[in-house]
């Protein structure tokens, strides 16, 4: 069965339209989306209309959940004060043109996903299982990135919310401990030894499809491959001068095209690439 | 200068003191009775609680009497549950405390804590972190995070590698335990869209996570710990009382 994966679609239907062609033409069996189908892109209803109609299970991210819920950022929703100024600027816009329909599909969809196959076991989230604010960077501590893995109690944990695509394996993990616990009505215990290993697991960040971060303008998502576990990342070009177009044309800060356009914005740089929700 | 100062050190590490003053005047004749002078004491909250001595505590808590230690003290779930009840936590309508403890406690810790102390307990801090220590009730996770010594390895290291800590005392639980993480590694590569694989190669060093136990949860029995930071070596105390 081959998996496509996708995340941060951000209100571009151009691009989802692309992904979703390739999708096709790479013979996929199911799509699955890691939310965020709303926010900075001009086309918020349109996204979600055909994500609809498509019938593609999807989590809730991040910018779901603020359309929602009202504005939910902590510390680590924009990865700089400069990204949390404009964003919410973005947040504004999609506030006000969001159908009440769609507003109440967002307020729905679920924190997570599973799959379960004779291959082993898939878990599909938008930030982090914590949080969908929590960004998992390709250089996380090895030790978190494998408790995130196992508190999913998943083989493979699918992510989003960075906007840039990677695959990380976890292999050979090994950990010696000591536990001594006391008792009630004693001081004195003996420590009792154990030690913990774990098969191979693995952390795959779909990317973004609607607003790349990258270094380049092209949608990106990933296909698994559950035959053969293979991780294919797709880096797909569209037409991303339209979105750029309509994203002028709707009235939206013009630095989000440029932002597009570039497949980067400096400001998107995180202060502190390393920072863990506290959520 | 730094062993200088770490030598001499003698820390006495306490919660849950849940307004029992009997059970903290027990523990405290303990630390003053210490061969090794304690130098430092930190209450990793929850000292108040529906025990009648509430305010008596809190009284003496606030002011130690000359020649008492002054403890550091940072705030606990019981803490939250009373700033809760008086709309300044972020459970106004106290549902954590009734799920936990019924309607019946509302009234109770109400009334064990006095309306002047609730803007001193607004005042404490989250948690302190004292040279490679995390000292908190809970983790930095939040204040009802209950570490136990049956929580998932991978959790607890989580808790340590997000603090920055490599000792993490806490106290949510009420368990003495001391959890030491002694060696570890982790095989990891990274693999990116342009193809580029980066091995990472990852050892743990040596972490624990300690729970101080509870002073007066259990009737008539208080359990505490002192920590040498010189030699990390961590004491558990039990006091009948």
């Amino acid at each position: 069965m081959k998996i496509a994966v996708l995340s941060c679609i951000h209100g571009n239907l151009e691009a989802l339209e692309t992904v979703l062609n390739d999708i096709e033409a790479q013979g996929c069996d199911r799509i699955i989306c890691l939310g965020d189908l709303v926010g900075y892109g001009p086309y918020p209803n349109e996204v979600v209309d055909r994500i609809r109609s498509l019938d593609i299970p999807t989590v809730q991210g991040c910018w779901d959940e603020d359309i929602v819920e009202g504005l939910n950022a902590c510390e680590c929703s924009y990865p700089s004060l400069l990204a949390e100024k404009r964003g919410l600027r973005a947040h504004e816009w999609t506030n006000q043109v969001v159908r009440d329909d769609v507003r109440e599909y967002l307020a729905q969809l679920p924190l997570s996903l599973r799959v379960s196959l004779r291959e082993g076991n898939l878990c599909f989230v938008h930030g982090s299982p914590n949080s969908q604010h929590e960004y998992l960077m390709p250089e996380l501590d090895s030790f978190i990135a494998l408790e995130r893995v196992l508190s999913s109690q998943a083989d493979v944990l699918f992510c989003g919310h960075t906007h840039i695509p990677y695959v990380r394996s976890l292999d050979d993990a090994n950990i010696s401990i000591s536990v001594k616990q006391i008792h009630p009505k004693s001081s004195q215990s003996t420590p009792i030894k154990q030690s913990l290993s774990t098969p191979i697991k693995r952390l795959v960040n779909a990317g973004s499809v609607g607003e790349p971060r990258h270094g380049r303008p092209n949608a990106t998502y990933v296909i698994y491959d559950s035959q053969n576990e293979a991780v294919g990342l797709r880096e797909i070009p569209y037409d991303y001068k339209k979105t750029c177009a309509a994203i002028i044309e709707q009235g939206l800060p013009k630095i989000f095209a440029w932002r597009l356009s570039q497949g980067l914005e400096f400001a998107e740089q995180a202060d502190d690439p390393q920072h863990l929700c506290q959520r | 200068m730094t062993d200088l100062f770490l030598e001499s050190s003698h820390w006495a590490i306490l919660s849950g003191i849940e307004g029992n003053l009997t059970a903290y005047k027990a523990v405290l004749d303990d630390i003053y009775q210490q061969a090794i002078p304690v130098d430092a004491m930190y209450i990793l909250g929850d000292v108040v609680g529906l025990h009648p001595q509430c305010s008596e505590l809190l009284a003496q808590l606030r002011s130690p009497q000359s020649g008492e230690l002054t403890p550091q003290i940072c705030s606990g779930w019981w803490e939250e549950q009373c700033l809760n009840l008086h709309g300044l936590g972020p459970d106004p309508q106290g549902l954590a405390l009734k799920e936990q403890y019924g309607d019946e406690v509302f009234e109770i810790l109400y009334k064990a804590v006095p309306r002047e102390d609730v803007e001193w307990l607004r005042s404490l801090d989250f948690g302190f972190l004292e040279l490679d220590n995390l000292l908190i009730h809970g983790s930095t996770v939040s204040c009802d995070d209950e570490l136990t010594p049956d929580t998932s390895p991978s959790v607890l290291l989580d808790r340590l590698i997000r603090a920055d800590a490599n000792q993490l005392f806490c106290g949510r639980s009420g368990f003495a335990f001391e959890y030491c993480f002694e060696s570890g590694n982790i095989a990891s590569k990274v693999t990116t869209l342009e193809g580029k694989e980066t091995p990472i190669s990852q050892s743990l060093k040596p972490r624990k996570v300690v729970g101080v136990g509870s002073v007066g949860r259990t009737p008539n029995q208080a359990h505490y710990c002192l920590y040498f930071p010189n030699t990390n070596n961590v004491e558990f105390r039990s006091i009948s009382y």
